[in-house]
């Protein structure tokens, strides 16, 4: 459910603001508002020369902490949380440290781009060696290697020509083929002409073979013989670095966190400032609080700061009331919910909170589509184990709860439809206590529960849609009305063709005929009504619109249907080896792909039919969420 | 009635309607995809749209499981 807001203004001396401030981070019940367009007009805050210097000090300090933290290594376990250090002392503190951190971070990227480059220059290199056999040794002359993919192989020629007019014939080059695609060669020419060379090779657009500084010039076997000493020694090297990181990080990191958190909380304090306005004397804070804690802010506020500060609370009109942030508050069997509701969006402040119906008819959904008793157990048995390890709030106890709950429903259905790992159940005496979902006589009964659910479902929908049109009509009269008469329209048309289908399957009689035909024709007159003129054009359309939504619904019988045949396709294909462990590999191979398919697809389907089906009906989404100052994010 | 057309008739049922709901999904799913790079809080409403052709499917699949079934029960 939604709860209640309250808007407060808090008046008070503005020697009592940093006080006052501090109360309301420690209490975490206010979402303070831009006072500025409140009655009555003030001027807004501006925060004076000392406070500016000081938020410029600390988002400094703050940026230089958590550049820092990011560079040093997480601790394997989180050490308990160290009281802040002093903070004037800390920019000195880093000042120190910081120069160590960054040479230390420098010379570990400087290894780590190096381990990752020398395997691909030894490849290079070794794969050149070949070609080196063939040189001669020369004095005062210069080698280049060079790649040339395979399709280009007669740029060497027309270099070679290039070199032979450029060198008179002082050069060799040695060609061959080192993979599929690539060409590698040698070219030796004088040192007197190298940057003629270089040149030529740059005009060429030809690769070549850049090694380190650590590398180049060296002689190739000299050089790969250097390659494999420095991967050797590479490991060790990086070792001892994040040996003395990690040292730093013992030392430092805990106190560095608590002082980020400090220095956050002080930019935000600083910040909030200039959402108040004030007069000669006092500042006037504006914000929203639950409604349930205005006293307890009351309280607080008297004890902390002491009588300089009022906390008074303004009266509302309909139209502030949904201007009011959201925080939505429930049961804890509804509160994992909540979260696929906020996947969607937050109800607009005063509509309602679908939470506890989704908490309601979700994990019946679910069930009804898993339906089976040993699929039923295996799902509330590991998502219970996971719901106890994961932390309380997480999305991953939430996601767990929401299919142990589908699970348990899944398991009562099981017994209703008599399966166990599908059509198993007559195998250990399981007999169904309604109907066999693969028995061909079932398929309509099916449909027609299923779309039985759908059309209550919807209807409530509906209705639920009306009620909350209804209370709106006092402040948004023509869009309430609208609305009424729209949703009013199809329920009365939804029920008459409902009437209308069971006269023609004789399930009811034959008298209720005129009487439906002409219910359908007043919900068709009422839902053309709510957009006349477009309105006579649309409402048909609309209607069959509704029609597809309870049809819809027919997936509860579908997905059910498909994961009893898969169950049953692994069954018989298991019995048809003739060897009882293959046997058993293959049914467990299609039961624990049915069992994944089984957690993931009836949640994604069950979500759906709420999200398009059932919250189209009657869902105001557009709410903001309650933020109060002092909240962690 | 042949038990074959009766198989080839569901076949159609299930194939023609999954095609067109691969299809819209598949253009919904990248759109989707490349809309919630730009803002992760569209999850709820990229899922939501994403779901939304598959009632295509569901209702071939009814379809198919009535011709199967029903029909094929009765020949």
């Amino acid at each position: 459910m939604l709860v209640p807001m309250a808007k407060v203004r808090i008046l008070g001396h503005k020697d009592c603001l940093d006080q006052t401030l501090a109360a309301l981070r420690g209490l975490g019940v206010v979402q303070i508002e831009r006072a500025a367009g409140e009655e009555p007009p003030l001027p807004a805050m501006a925060l004076d020369a000392g406070r500016l210097r000081q938020r410029e000090q600390d988002r400094t300090l703050l940026t230089r902490l958590q550049t820092l933290l990011a560079a040093l290594p997480a601790p394997g376990d989180e050490s308990a949380p160290s009281p802040a250090p002093d903070l004037a002392a800390l920019a000195q503190e880093l000042d120190a440290v910081e120069p160590q951190i960054r040479r230390l971070v420098q010379q570990r990227d400087a290894l780590e781009a190096e381990r990752l480059s020398l395997p691909r220059y030894l490849a290079v290199l070794e794969s050149l060696l070949p070609l080196a056999a063939e040189l001669p040794d020369l004095v005062g002359y210069e080698t280049v290697a060079l790649l040339i993919e395979r399709r280009a192989r007669h740029v060497i020629d027309l270099l070679d020509d290039l070199l032979t007019e450029l060198t008179q014939r002082r050069h060799v080059v040695i060609a061959a083929p080192l993979d599929r695609d690539t060409y590698g060669a040698l070219v030796v020419f004088p040192r007197a002409v190298a940057t003629e060379v270089h040149a030529l090779l740059g005009r060429q657009e030809v690769t070549r073979v850049q090694l380190p500084p650590t590398l180049a010039g060296k002689p190739l076997r000299q050089a790969i013989a250097e390659c494999e000493r420095r991967m050797n020694e590479i490991p060790g090297e990086l070792a001892e670095l994040s040996h003395q990181l990690a040292a730093l990080a013992g030392a430092h990191r805990a106190r560095w966190r608590a002082a980020v958190d400090l220095l956050a909380a002080r930019i935000e304090q600083t910040e909030i400032i200039e959402h108040l306005s004030e007069t000669q004397f006092a500042f006037v804070l504006v914000g929203w609080a639950p409604a349930r804690a205005v006293p307890e802010l009351t309280r607080v506020l008297a004890e902390q700061v002491g009588p300089s500060v009022v906390v008074e609370e303004l009266p509302l009109t309909e139209r502030e009331r949904h201007r009011a942030p959201v925080l939505l508050e429930n049961a804890p069997p509804v509160r994992p919910f909540e979260r696929l509701v906020r996947l969607l969006a937050l109800p607009q402040p005063g509509a309602l909170d679908p939470s506890a119906l989704m908490a309601l008819v979700m994990p019946l959904f679910m069930g009804m589509m898993i339906g089976d008793v040993a699929y039923g157990l295996l799902i509330v048995a590991i998502t219970g184990t996971i719901a106890r390890r994961a932390r309380a709030g997480s999305v991953w106890r939430d996601l767990a709860l929401i299919l142990c709950g589908g699970g348990l429903w899944a398991i009562l259905f099981g017994f209703l439809y008599g399966e166990f790992l599908g059509t198993l159940g007559p195998a250990i005496g399981l007999h169904p206590l309604w109907r066999a979902r693969e028995d061909a006589a079932t398929l309509v009964s099916l449909f027609v529960l299923a779309i039985a659910i759908g059309a209550t479902h919807v209807i409530l929908g509906l209705l639920l849609g009306i009620g909350q049109a209804w209370r709106k009509r006092a402040f948004a009269r023509r869009q309430a009305w609208q609305e009424i008469e729209e949703r009013l329209g199809r329920l009365i048309g939804l029920i008459a063709l409902f009437v209308l289908v069971a006269v023609a399957a004789r399930q009811l009689p034959q008298a209720l005929l005129t009487p439906a035909a002409a219910a359908l024709l007043v919900g068709l007159v009422i839902l053309a009504r709510a957009s006349w003129p477009l309105g006579a054009l649309m409402a048909p359309v609309e209607m069959l619109g509704v029609v597809g939504n309870v049809l819809s619904y027919l997936r509860l019988a579908a997905i059910g249907l498909s994961s009893v045949y898969l169950a049953l396709v692994g069954n018989e294909l298991a019995g048809l080896v003739g060897n009882l462990w293959l046997g058993i590999v293959i049914a467990t191979l299609f039961h624990a792909l049915n069992l994944a398919l089984a957690a993931f697809s009836p949640t994604i389907h069950a979500l759906r039919l709420h999200y398009v089906e059932f919250f189209t009906k009657f869902y105001e989404e557009g709410g903001v969420p309650f933020r109060p100052f002092g909240q962690k994010s | 009635m042949d038990g074959g057309l009766l198989a080839i008739g569901a076949g159609l049922a299930v194939g023609i309607t999954a095609l067109g709901t691969g299809y819209a999904q598949g253009k919904i799913g990248s759109a989707g995809m490349g809309a919630m790079v730009e803002k992760p809080e569209l999850a709820g409403r990229v899922l939501l749209l994403v779901a939304i052709p598959e009632t295509m499917v569901i209702l071939g699949f009814a379809v198919a499981a009535m011709i199967l079934l029903v029909l094929g029960g009765r020949g």
